[in-house]
């Protein structure tokens, strides 16, 4: 009978699950393919994260921290697990770097894939320079100057495209990735504090900043930080003779196309299942929904199940997901998977 | 040359010339028609600013686009051209030469403050309104009004004696706006005032008139009054002048 849990993923969901079976005195063995725990935010050199507006830095410090002082999590990094064999309360996982971990359950915290902004060549990433990311532009806010990556110059004016690999069947992405919209009304606050001299577009079909990101980011925003917000799709990104960058579109609330110039355009890039999800899926024997997202049980008394028993998933890895919810179901699935080895024990007993 | 779909297309974008020519070739004639593109090729980011410093127009920026003004509109009942939602979203993106092609109708506001009641976001539609038209007016795409005209008669007789003298406004003011300065509702007045023969009422009336009296210890007043006017009106203009935005202002 085992009392170990494995944990795959050491991102905000992966540290918080492993903290949980930890902190109810079972055994976590957390397993990171990257050389470094932290996950995305970490990773892709995030600034301030949303909500909270702590350094991505700090906060996921903190909770890489608790994992590491913990006596009850064993930490694998630059690892996978290759091989998992058993069944729920018996599994035995083989990793990459040749070890293997008996278990009872496991917690897929594996995350997703930032949309490669390549696959709208429409939009110019990869044709312009000034063309960027959010993930590029976060990493601008964390060194403390936005600058145009052409020639350095501060921005005038910033176009941020919102719903860049979201909801477009063309791509095959009809999903909503839930962050973008709070994350750019963000950035558009950030970029007006390091150049209160830059205006601030924001390019949008629907504003959906859920809940209390309402007032929060959309609101100040637009209220205190001037951002304007436009209401189009845009059609193309080209390039001006002067050297400027060109948004084409449909501003549908005065029913006329546009050519504006710009001097930055940002895509929001939203949230792919992880690329390594077929793999993941092959490894665990778990099923991905249509998406491609892992496939979840039935949630109501199968919380954070997948279609495998005993194998458990949180956070991204389930659907786009925020960072503090990514947190809840990690500790969530934490609880499910030490209530399995308990209800193992007391059927043995 | 037929173009079919002409009433479709702004009459200010369709040029047409009796003789053309176009790098060097003539087009006179049956290609003489020319049509302006329509899309839109910049904002004027700085608009905004400038009709926030109007009194009313303070919170034009928070507006998201609902259509809760225009949809209340007591004038939009009427005329549908009459759309604040519009303007406001022109306003915030500074598209200054689509709001000047409404020029004439925005004054039709009514003051009602259907749209300032109903308005989830405090944008207060109505001060837009009026903050529009005065940007319109102090630029000059509107003539002056008559309620500035009535104004500026107003201010000046309390700037020369401190008082106003109600004859005297409304005879200067009907002058001013080229109108007859005995129009049939002021005779009736007359009229009925006479019947009851305020003997004393009208001569102090017409002493005023003649002597143009001033408030007791009036002094330098009016002339400082004029000059805080002045002072403020000027600080107005050059805070609207200011080059560029910063955050937080």
């Amino acid at each position: 009978m085992q009392k170990t849990v494995l944990v795959v993923g050491a991102g905000p969901a992966g540290l918080a699950a492993a903290a949980g079976v930890a902190a109810s005195g079972a055994q976590a063995v957390l397993v990171e393919k990257a050389a470094k725990l932290g996950g995305t935010p970490i990773l892709s050199g995030y600034a301030k994260l949303v909500p909270s507006g702590e350094w991505a830095r700090d906060a996921m410090g903190r909770m890489v921290k608790r994992v590491e002082d913990s006596k009850n999590v064993t930490i694998h990094k630059e690892t996978k697990v290759t091989k998992l064999t058993g069944e729920a309360g018996n599994f035995t996982a083989t990793l990459s770097n040749g070890k293997t971990v008996e278990c009872a359950s496991v917690i897929l915290a594996t995350g997703f894939t930032h949309f490669d902004s390549i696959n709208k060549p429409e939009w110019g990433f990869g044709s312009f320079e000034d063309v960027v990311t959010t993930t590029q532009v976060e990493q601008m806010v964390a060194a403390g100057k936005v600058a145009c990556p052409s020639d350095g110059r501060v921005p005038e004016r910033v176009a941020i495209l919102l719903c860049v690999g979201s909801r477009d069947r063309q791509i095959g992405r009809e999903w909503c990735s839930k962050i973008c919209c709070t994350v750019s009304t963000n950035l558009a606050m950030e970029i007006k504090e390091l150049s209160p001299t830059t205006d601030v577009f924001i390019y949008y079909m629907d504003i959906r900043t859920f809940g209390l990101y309402e007032d929060r980011f959309y609101w100040k925003s637009q209220e205190e930080f001037k951002t304007k917000f436009v209401k189009a799709r845009i059609a193309e990104v080209t390039r001006s003779p002067d050297g400027r960058l060109l948004v084409k579109g449909e501003d549908t609330l005065v029913k006329r196309p546009i050519v504006i110039p710009m001097d930055m355009v940002v895509h929001a890039v939203g949230m792919d299942p992880n690329e390594d999800n077929p793999e993941i899926a092959r490894v665990f024997g778990i099923g991905l929904e249509k998406h491609g997202f892992i496939d979840r049980a039935e949630h109501y008394t199968n919380t954070c199940g997948t279609t495998r028993r005993g194998i458990y998933a949180v956070g991204a890895a389930l659907a786009p997901e925020t960072i503090d919810d990514s947190i809840s179901q990690g500790t969530a699935a934490a609880l499910r998977a030490v209530a399995d080895l308990d209800a193992l024990v007391q059927k043995s007993a | 040359m037929a173009i079919h779909e002409k009433t479709l297309i702004d009459a200010d974008r369709i040029q047409t010339s009796d003789n053309l020519v176009l790098d060097g070739v003539d087009v006179s004639g049956h290609w003489n028609t020319m049509v302006l593109p329509r899309y839109l090729t910049d904002y004027d980011t700085d608009f905004a600013r400038q009709i926030r410093t109007f009194s009313g127009g303070e919170n034009v920026h928070r507006c998201w686009q609902c259509g809760s003004c225009t949809n209340s509109c007591t004038v939009y009942a009427q005329n549908t051209d009459f759309n604040p939602r519009y303007w406001i979203y022109l306003t915030n993106l500074g598209l200054k030469n689509d709001i000047l092609k409404d020029k004439d109708i925005i004054w039709t506001c009514v003051s009602c403050n259907r749209c300032t009641n109903i308005c989830p976001k405090d944008v207060k539609p109505e001060g837009v309104m009026k903050a529009l038209a005065h940007w319109l007016e102090e630029e000059g795409h509107t003539p002056e009004t008559r309620s500035s005209i009535f104004d500026n008669e107003f201010l000046g007789q309390v700037y020369e004696t401190g008082r106003i003298e109600d004859t005297r406004v409304l005879i200067n003011f009907l002058r001013k706006t080229n109108q007859s300065i005995t129009p049939p509702w002021l005779i009736e007045l007359g009229k009925r005032m006479t019947k009851h023969l305020p003997l004393g009422f009208l001569t102090h009336m017409g002493l005023h008139l003649v002597f143009k009296p001033r408030t007791k210890s009036w002094g330098r007043t009016g002339e400082v009054l004029r000059e805080y006017v002045r002072e403020q009106k000027e600080i107005a203009r050059k805070a609207r002048a200011m080059p560029k935005e910063a955050v937080h202002v």
